[in-house]
């Protein structure tokens, strides 16, 4: 009970928000391409892009905010390559997407020599991290709750604010609304004279726009560094949680809260003395986990469904079915 | 042409909602419209009936932008207009309803209503707002719909209810329906009568295409009749019996001369005996066909097109479940098969619509005459096809049905529309299948390949092979068949001897004016 009681507390909670922040923003922000009716597999790429020249950006400036504009314009640039390749030239989505996450691992590699001359990871050179936000008056409201509300980076704030902004944006503007009609019954956006081009660009771009934000968060956040491939399977996460929440702000929220607490949970295990790669593999075992169950939830109703069209296709046949005999 | 006699005032442009004049449009070697003059007065129910593929539809496209006329100009409203984009006869006042509805199903009725002309307060979208709106219009013109409901939740005839909603609500003043009638059940047919009857009140405009002829001459207040691209006449309904109606449509010149033929008097082959199906809507569709069609006969099937023909065809070849009543070939009932059995107990199908069940049109010839026998020698050896013997037996095919190709690799998609009937025809005639069934075989074809098409039938049945014809096609049906079955809404109204085939009786069995019992079955 003492072992449990170390490990889940307070700071498990705080360290769950803050780790889900960098999934959750990639994941909302592949919620624009879901909603607009493109399979974006290349949010991993747009995080990693964004994740390096965040500290690029950090260390040329000596600005964490700066950083952060520098990790979203790279990841922007990916996001609008995505986009002309996939709306205007009509490429497959999966192998764009699949092509722009290699060419962002390559680069960040092969920039990573040719600046500093190392491989593996960026530390030091000045690199300017977030600052934290501590929120007035937290520590006397909520006492030893406060670290649950107070002492994170903006970008985390960012995220959690985004989930009810982004339900906002989809139920109440018209843009919101115009990227879930492209995506649904693109047919009908055409014939009210809703431009699909330019709808699918506007969410690639906001989806670009967030995927850069989660990286940096990840370089800039709380460790200020930048390693080989730091992104490490998120942005796949996030499509997993995209397929499943169809992009619903909320359902998305429910998903990466899920990842970020494996996420977390796995951190704290190593504290513990567990062995890292078996520790590291926590989150992926809780996404196979997840991705079972809604599996296995789902399986009873493809049962369903196959014994209906069964009996459908018995009935058809006349002979055992004089129910349907009656022509009226 | 101009007007035809008993138009209304020709030049004067008074009162006009539309008028069109001398609309031509061409797709490539085929004329669509062909010199269409149309004018609609304000407040009445304009019906613009034809046969599939009469034109009206591309006529309606050209009226509101969606096609650009190759010759003609519009007048809307006494303006002449150039109406270059649907915004522009949107503008205008004119609005459509399509065949095709474009809603989105996760989306409210109101949203749906309103989409691309969103109401907006502080900039965000005003639920409330369009949800009492669309309540108002749709209470004022009968169109019940619930406003906050999803629309995948809702049926149909309820989807073109929110259509027709969306129209009014971008303030439509001329209303095109594009066969609403289609997707409809009678009863909601009649609603959808009532409301075109509450727009006229309130002085709006409807332009209505059908090709059923009772709700034309239940609703409408003047008829356009086209044919093939042309127009045939502009009459007040009340003038027009439903029998000139069917006459005007089909057309009476008579472009085939009958062929000549020994008498033959085979075993009877096809035996369907009170055959009922329903339609996509599970309506009754074939309402108790009874028939016999012998060796060495061609028995024609005559109808406006959509009264159960389509139905029948499938019901026979296995692609539609019948839901009573048997068809017998050589001793097996059809209703019982599937597609593949129906084809091995020697039954040959020329499908209606060649392009979906005919061919693969990206499929050379040689494969194309394959399909469906693939399994079988000469086609195939020991479970692998034999594409020496394919080509072979494709070239002889190429030779004898005298396709226009290049050769037998030649993708199907690259021949005219006669040259890929004759494909079909190839391989279906030379399946040694007692029974055929040929469903509309000259449908857009040209004249010279209809010849040709014409006699390799009229070949088929001095071989003694069992023909059961459909067509739209009154002269075609007198050149080939032995005998004349006529079709309305679902029924057999009577047979007619197809060696002194009488046009006007054909032509009032085929509006339902000639009831007549079926004929039993032997």
């Amino acid at each position: 009970m003492e072992i449990l009681d170390k490990l889940i507390n307070i700071a498990l909670v705080a360290a769950t928000l803050r780790t889900t922040a960098p999934i959750l923003l990639v994941a909302l922000g592949g919620s624009f391409t879901t909603k607009a009716g493109i399979f974006n597999i290349g949010l991993e790429g747009q995080m990693l892009a964004g994740a390096f020249f965040a500290v690029l950006g950090s260390i040329w400036t000596g600005s964490a905010l700066a950083g952060v504009a520098c990790g979203v314009a790279a990841a922007l640039a990916f996001a609008l390559a995505f986009a002309v390749l996939v709306v205007t030239f009509r490429a497959n989505e999966v192998v764009v997407g699949l092509a722009l996450n290699i060419l962002a691992g390559g680069m960040t590699i092969s920039l990573m020599k040719a600046i500093f001359g190392t491989r593996g990871s960026i530390v030091g050179h000045g690199i300017v991290g977030l600052p934290k936000v501590q929120i007035p008056g937290a520590q006397a409201l909520l006492g030893s709750w406060a670290p649950l509300i107070s002492g994170f980076t903006p970008i985390v704030y960012v995220a959690f604010i985004a989930v009810p902004l982004l339900v906002l944006f989809y139920n109440r503007t018209r843009l919101g609304l115009y990227i879930r009609v492209v995506g649904e019954k693109p047919e009908a956006a055409e014939a009210l004279g809703i431009s699909i081009t330019r709808v699918r660009y506007t969410a690639s771009l906001l989806c670009g726009l967030l995927a850069g934000l989660a990286g940096a968060h990840l370089s800039l956040g709380y460790i200020t560094m930048f390693t080989e491939n730091m992104s490490s399977g998120r942005g796949f996460m996030a499509v997993a949680i995209l397929i499943f929440s169809n992009g619903d702000p909320l359902k998305v929220l429910a998903g990466c809260l899920l990842f970020g607490f494996a996420d977390a949970f796995s951190l704290r295990l190593q504290t513990f003395g567990f062995p890292s790669y078996l520790v590291l593999t926590v989150p992926y075992v809780v996404a196979l986990a997840a991705l079972f169950a809604l599996s296995y939830r789902a399986r009873p109703k493809i049962i369903r469904e196959t014994l209906a069209s069964m009996q459908k296709l018995l009935s058809t046949d006349r002979t055992s079915a004089p129910a349907d005999k009656n022509p009226q | 042409m101009s007007n035809a006699p008993g138009s209304p005032t020709p030049h004067s442009t008074v009162g006009m909602a539309v008028e069109l004049t001398a609309i031509t449009k061409r797709f490539g070697a085929f004329t669509a419209n062909d010199g269409i003059d149309l004018a609609v007065r304000r407040g009445e129910i304009h019906a613009i009936i034809g046969e599939n593929g009469a034109g009206k539809t591309t006529l309606m496209n050209i009226l509101f932008g969606l096609l650009q006329p190759d010759e003609g100009s519009i007048r809307l409203n006494g303006e002449t207009t150039v109406v270059a984009d649907p915004a522009v006869a949107i503008k205008a006042g004119l609005g459509m309803v399509h065949q095709h509805f474009k809603l989105v199903p996760s989306l409210s009725v109101a949203d749906n209503v309103f989409l691309g002309m969103e109401i907006r307060r502080h900039g965000l979208i005003d639920h409330a707002a369009q949800v009492a709106r669309t309540h108002e219009l749709s209470k004022r013109f009968g169109l019940h719909v619930d406003p906050t409901e999803r629309v995948g939740l809702l049926s149909v005839g309820i989807e073109q209810r929110i259509e027709i909603l969306k129209v009014l609500v971008r303030g439509a003043r001329t209303i095109i329906l594009d066969e609403p009638t289609a997707v409809l059940t009678p009863q909601e047919s009649r609603e959808l009568f009532q409301t075109l009857r509450s727009f006229v009140a309130e002085g709006m405009t409807v332009i209505f295409i059908s090709h059923h002829l009772e709700e034309v001459m239940e609703v409408s207040d003047t008829v356009t009749v086209l044919r093939n691209g042309r127009k045939v006449a502009t009459r007040p309904t009340s003038e027009l019996s439903k029998d000139e109606l069917v006459r005007m449509m089909v057309g009476r010149e008579v472009s085939f001369d009958r062929r000549p033929r020994a008498a033959l008097n085979g075993d009877v082959v096809l035996d369907v005996r009170d055959l009922w199906a329903r339609d996509d809507r599970r309506l009754p569709a074939v309402r108790g066909a009874s028939f016999t069609v012998r060796a060495g006969e061609v028995v024609g099937i005559a109808g406006v097109a959509g009264n159960g023909q389509t139905e029948l065809a499938e019901v026979l070849s296995g692609l539609r479940p019948a839901s009573h009543g048997e068809a017998w070939l050589k001793g097996r009932d059809l209703t019982t098969l599937g597609p593949a059995a129906i084809r091995e107990a020697g039954f040959a199908h020329v499908p209606g619509d060649r392009m979906v069940r005919g061919v693969d049109r990206n499929a050379s010839i040689a494969a194309n005459t394959l399909m469906g026998r693939q399994h079988r020698a000469p086609w195939s050896r020991s479970g692998v096809l034999d594409w020496k013997a394919i080509a072979a037996n494709a070239g002889t095919l190429i030779k004898s049905f005298d396709i226009r190709a290049q050769g037998s690799g030649d993708p199907v998609k690259r021949l005219s529309g006669g040259n890929i009937q004759k494909v079909v025809l190839a391989r279906e005639f030379t399946n040694g299948a007692d029974f055929l069934l040929i469903d509309q075989p000259t449908r857009g074809v040209d004249i010279g390949a209809q010849e040709a098409i014409h006699s390799e039938i009229m070949r088929q049945r001095a071989a003694g092979r069992a023909i059961l014809l459909i067509s739209v096609q009154l002269d075609e049906l007198a050149a080939l068949a032995d005998r004349i079955l006529v079709m309305f809404n679902g029924r057999i109204m009577g047979e007619v001897p197809g060696d002194n085939a009488d046009e006007d009786r054909i032509g009032m069995m085929m509006a339902g004016v000639l009831p007549e019992p079926a004929a039993e079955p032997v």
